[in-house]
């Protein structure tokens, strides 16, 4: 390998003086570009170029709407607008499924807070002799079991 | 050494060039056909994760975390990309990936990925991506992490979706907001050719959106290439080709190349409504734009905001963020500039010695339970 070099020209090697060459010429062309399309004509010119294929295309996009929409009605088919318009309802649920799903949770949480928060205490009252009896075998009612669940 | 002139020409050393020059394109060539046969895929976004929520085309994913518990910050990061590109760029490749770092450092990672929009998504703005979609992810993140507070960034227009998200939701549970190259402030219209293109009265903005719906990503990524022609139309491949000996850069090439190609249309009404109220009348910054009746103020903003830009974007230039910081009402608020470009701030070797470290530092100070 070669180290005769000559402000970054090895007349050694062809192909790396060409790359140097060759990077060089782009830098240049780079910034000129840059410094380009940086300029009020530029903005113009692409905004025209964008004009005229949209002013071009637009009959033609207009002609295949029109014909696909009657080609789809005469085949009983949906049209694009009906199927679009189908995809922006079930959006629609999927929002509203979105929020019942959050207020549900919400709804547990609340639950699961009453559930683990003490109970109040409740104030001494004689209890009826035969009023324990009879209740003694039933099923307990829902208030009774946060306290249990405190005294766990 | 056979020499006519000791100095300056070495057959034997031009030999040994030669010799090297069909070395490398003989492996050139094995590298070209490879990628012909489409042998060279590399898979981006490879940080294990799962999916936790969806609406219409939006997913929520959250990274598996890959430290213990007791490692672990104390409140999660939600990810937000552009519209126009997949947030995949967040988690490029193993090894150059921000998540894969993040997660590392004990960070409970999320990300939101806006989908491909179809014909049916034409009417979404920046109202419905910030106030109806954005709050319903974070909701879904909340949930699933089981914390109310959290941080939040937001990438190119996902930092002014973020931005708008924090002015209008400011009580929600965020308490730290990174943006990343924040296009927010349109005054100055001679910065960078965007302003110049897009304020135009040739460009007829009603008419694109009629035709398309939504607008092409191919036209999008036109755009963004020709900001800066020979480099991406010519000098990218001119890259690959001095380098298609080396496989380690092919892949990384083909990396960036996979994400950058896989453009997403940006929907119709967000991009009028890019163009017209912020490119053109900058509503955000005047504190106008409008949203849910009432004007979207950046005074609003209570969390800690952390806005970073990069010295060599040319999509984003910095006066479009670095304005923006006299308008945030935040009390903890830093811009931090760092070298790269656009993506390059976040994506390569720089960025994973200078960029992420710095978010890091700012964001863990700021991650612990209360």
């Amino acid at each position: 390998m070669s180290q005769n070099t000559t402000g970054g020209f090895d007349p050694n090697d062809p192909f790396g003086n060409w790359r140097t060459i060759r990077d060089a010429n782009l830098d240049a062309w780079a910034k000129g570009m840059t410094s380009l399309v940086n300029t009020e004509v530029f903005a113009k010119a692409i905004g025209l170029q964008l004009d005229t294929l949209l002013a071009a295309s637009a009959p033609v996009q207009d002609m295949v709407n029109q014909h696909m929409e009657t080609y789809l009605a005469k085949m009983s088919m949906p049209s694009r607008g009906e199927v679009v318009s189908l995809a922006g309802r079930l959006t629609n649920i999927e929002l509203r499924l979105d929020d019942m799903q959050a207020q549900l949770d919400e709804v547990l949480e609340a639950i699961r807070s009453l559930a683990a928060a003490p109970a109040p205490v409740p104030a001494a009252q004689p209890a009826a002799p035969e009023a324990e009896e009879a209740a003694a075998g039933e099923p307990k009612p829902a208030t009774p079991r946060r306290s249990r669940k405190t005294t766990e | 050494m056979t020499t006519s002139s000791a100095a300056s020409f070495d057959v034997e050393a031009m030999n040994q060039k030669l010799y090297e020059e069909l070395q490398r394109l003989g492996k050139g060539t094995e590298t070209m056909a490879n990628l012909a046969a489409n042998r060279m895929n590399v898979r981006i976004g490879q940080t294990p994760k799962e999916q936790i929520w969806a609406l219409n085309k939006m997913r929520l994913f959250h990274f598996y975390p890959q430290t213990p518990p007791e490692q672990r910050k104390g409140i999660p990061l939600l990810l937000v990309f552009a519209l126009i590109n997949r947030p995949d760029i967040f988690d490029l490749r193993p090894g150059n990936s921000f998540v894969e770092h993040m997660v590392r450092q004990g960070y409970d990672i999320y990300m939101l990925d806006w989908g491909r929009p179809g014909p049916e998504d034409k009417h979404y703005d920046f109202e419905d991506y910030s106030i109806k979609f954005l709050p319903r992810a974070v909701r879904a993140m909340q949930r699933h992490s089981g914390s109310r507070e959290f941080s939040m960034c937001g990438w190119c227009i996902g930092a002014t979706i973020t931005t708008i998200y924090a002015a209008m939701r400011p009580d929600d549970g965020l308490r730290n907001l990174i943006l990343l190259t924040a296009p927010l402030d349109f005054a100055d219209k001679e910065a960078g050719p965007y302003n110049k293109w897009l304020n135009t009265e040739f460009y007829n903005i009603d008419e694109l959106v009629r035709q398309y719906d939504n607008v092409p990503g191919e036209i999008i990524d036109y755009g963004a290439k020709m900001l800066k022609p020979v480099e991406n139309f010519v000098m990218n491949y001119l890259k690959l080709w001095d380098n298609l000996d080396n496989k380690a850069v092919v892949e990384s090439w083909l990396a960036m190349n996979t994400w950058v190609t896989d453009g997403v249309d940006f929907p119709g009404a967000a991009f009028r409504q890019w163009v017209v109220e912020f490119f053109r009348e900058n509503r955000l910054m005047e504190a106008t734009l409008m949203m849910e009746g009432r004007p979207v103020d950046m005074k609003n903003i209570k969390a800690s905001v952390l806005n970073v830009i990069a010295d060599k974007d040319h999509i984003v230039p910095n006066c479009q963020s670095t304005t923006a910081m006299d308008k945030i009402g935040s009390k903890d608020k830093l811009l931090l500039e760092m070298r790269g470009g656009h993506i390059g701030l976040m994506v390569g070797s720089g960025a994973s010695k200078r960029t992420w470290p710095q978010i890091d530092g700012w964001l863990a100070k700021r991650s612990e339970s209360k």
